[in-house]
């Protein structure tokens, strides 16, 4: 059986931040090695301000009821526990390149690499998964 | 039965129950047993697979009041 889990994230919604996130911990939580290469919109999850301001689908703003009733956590605290729990954030360089952006525009502890670090990992992980 | 000790999570969803037990029991030691209370409906499959996939045992398990109850005995 597989210890690693690898998930990439590309896209930058608040709900896609909650099923990376979530699988994330509950994985590293089991036990796992996880790593999450960030690419395009999904830069939007470990971006300094970005992150704080993830908007739901247009139309299904209601839901932040839910979300409240639920008492889930917030994204930065997932972030954090993510990491605290030895999760492993990858930012994609070409991506980067292409927005402007550099390491500091992100949180702490990420580190910035290619598709070719990902899929070097993604070889021996199972699940891999695509948010 | 003697409980080591005893992690309140009543209240809070996924994923926090799994990481709340996660964190208890990496302080106690094997043999041990980890008293877990949760509210989410989803630990009643996720606490199970959890525990499975450490390869921990789960002596007992119940509900009293809407609340869950795990008894998980360290591998």
């Amino acid at each position: 059986m597989s210890k690693k889990v690898a998930i990439i994230a590309a896209n930058g919604g608040l709900f896609d931040a909650y099923k990376v996130f979530n699988i994330a911990t509950a994985a590293a939580a089991s036990e796992k090695e996880v790593q999450i290469f960030f690419t395009f919109e999904g830069l939007n999850l470990i971006h300094k301000q970005g992150m704080n301001h993830l908007e739901m689908p247009e139309g299904k703003e209601h839901f932040s009821e839910g979300f409240k009733k639920a008492n889930v956590p917030s994204i930065p605290e997932l972030v954090e526990m993510a990491q605290e729990l030895g999760v492993k954030f990858i930012a994609c360089q070409m991506t980067m390149d292409v927005m402007g952006l550099s390491k500091e525009d992100f949180i702490d502890g990420i580190e910035v690499g290619g598709a070719v670090t990902f899929l070097e990992y993604a070889k021996e992980a199972s699940p891999t998964l695509t948010f | 039965m003697n409980i080591t000790k005893t992690i309140d999570a009543t209240g809070l969803s996924c994923p926090m129950p799994i990481v709340k037990t996660k964190k208890a029991m990496d302080t106690i030691n094997s043999g041990e047993i980890l008293e877990v209370l949760a509210t989410d409906q989803g630990t009643l499959s996720d606490i199970p697979a959890w525990a499975k996939s450490g390869g921990h045992t789960i002596l007992e398990q119940k509900t009293e009041k809407d609340v869950l109850y795990f008894y998980i005995q360290k591998a």
